[in-house]
């Protein structure tokens, strides 16, 4: 795989040299939706067997999750995902037929070229290749049913704050965005919080704490 | 007569069987390798940091550490163990992830009650829910709205 060209702002973050304004345009840009507005559905409806293989290695054991019969005496149409599942079955494809390779390095470590995860969506500010959740806060109007498809509308800034920690340099962002059904109706309000920083060289890895960081 | 249905509504909590202050069963998670890698082709977060050690470490962690999907489906385990199926959430806040829930670890899910409000037939529970590891709190602890059937209503 061929190392990307480096913005300057990059650079910037590593040298040490004014890393945090690096950052500015991204700080402005609080209040922006990153979306394009659509609303974005997961590739799949969600089907039993995928269902079955959420719950296995949480070993998570209640029957609204696979005894249709369970469910409906409890009041729902079929068997339900877990509220906190949603968000699984709204992540996007690694890779679709007509798409680019994913894999192409056979190096024992090299990352796909594309990943829904990770921090590489069109954005301002730096380019960083160390990316964690930091927090989450939910608010569920319902738990979705087997055949439902979910989808992720608006990815909206809500805060950045570039901030040094002992993984990096790098800021933390908070996203907001909801959790629709086929109808557009909403199932699930998300704010998520995220780290995106340049890692410390590799002699510095950070103690078993260093998630502690805000 | 469904066996199964009759056994979980014989074994459902109800609202007013709660009392602020009491704890909720605590439930154990061993965070293996094996189970880092089902965890992510369970939930589709393949970010090399949950199952890769060498990544994990050159980006700053100690070694690869469970995902914020895994995390949440622990929560929410032991909290449906404890609403029952007639139990709904309605709310998580504060999951705060402050440590690395890491390899060769148990990761713990720990709960109370901390208040609770009749909402017209339904009662809400409030509980404070916190994870925990050989390193002290990892996520959390944060507030989590549940509701729970009334044996009145």
């Amino acid at each position: 795989m061929t190392e990307p060209t480096r913005p300057a702002a990059e650079t910037a973050v590593e040298t040490g040299d004014d890393w945090r304004a690096a950052w500015d345009d991204m700080v402005a840009a609080v209040g922006t939706d990153f979306s394009d507005g659509k609303t974005a559905y997961g590739p799949d409806t969600i089907e039993r067997g995928t269902l079955r293989r959420y719950l296995e290695p949480l070993e998570f054991d209640c029957p609204l999750h696979y005894d249709a019969e369970v469910a409906r005496a409890f009041g729902y149409p079929d068997v339900i995902v877990p509220y906190t599942a949603a968000l699984s079955w709204s992540i996007p494809a690694m890779w679709s037929p007509g798409d680019p390779p994913l894999f192409d390095d056979h190096r024992r470590d090299a990352q796909p070229a594309r990943s829904p995860i990770n921090d590489q969506g069109e954005r301002p500010g730096p380019r960083t290749t160390g990316f964690f959740a930091t927090d989450i806060e939910l608010d569920f109007v319902r738990p979705l049913v087997l055949g439902e498809r979910v989808g992720r509308r608006g990815n909206r800034l809500m805060s950045c704050t570039p901030k040094e920690t002992a993984v990096g340099r790098g800021a933390f962002l908070t996203w907001e965005s909801e959790l629709v059904d086929k109808h557009g109706e909403v199932v699930a309000r998300m704010r998520t919080g995220t780290y995106a920083y340049v890692p410390r060289p590799a002699e510095r890895t950070a103690p078993a704490g260093a998630q502690e960081v805000r | 007569m469904n066996t199964t249905v009759d056994v979980l509504r014989a074994a459902q909590r109800y609202f007013e069987d709660v009392e602020v202050g009491e704890s909720i069963p605590s439930v154990a998670f061993p965070i293996t390798v094996y189970r880092l890698v089902m965890e992510a082709g369970a939930n589709r977060d393949f970010n090399s940091i949950h199952h890769n050690s060498d990544y994990a470490r050159s980006t700053g962690a100690p070694d690869m550490y469970a995902n914020t999907l895994f995390l949440l489906g622990m929560w929410e385990r032991a909290l449906r163990e404890w609403i029952g199926c007639a139990g709904t959430i309605r709310a998580l806040r504060g999951f705060r992830m402050r440590r690395f829930n890491t390899v060769g670890d148990t990761t713990r899910v720990v709960g109370k009650v901390v208040a609770t409000r009749r909402d017209g037939s339904t009662g809400v529970v409030v509980l404070e829910v916190h994870s925990e590891n050989s390193t002290g709190i990892t996520v959390g602890p944060g507030q989590v709205e549940v509701t729970l059937p009334l044996r009145s209503a």
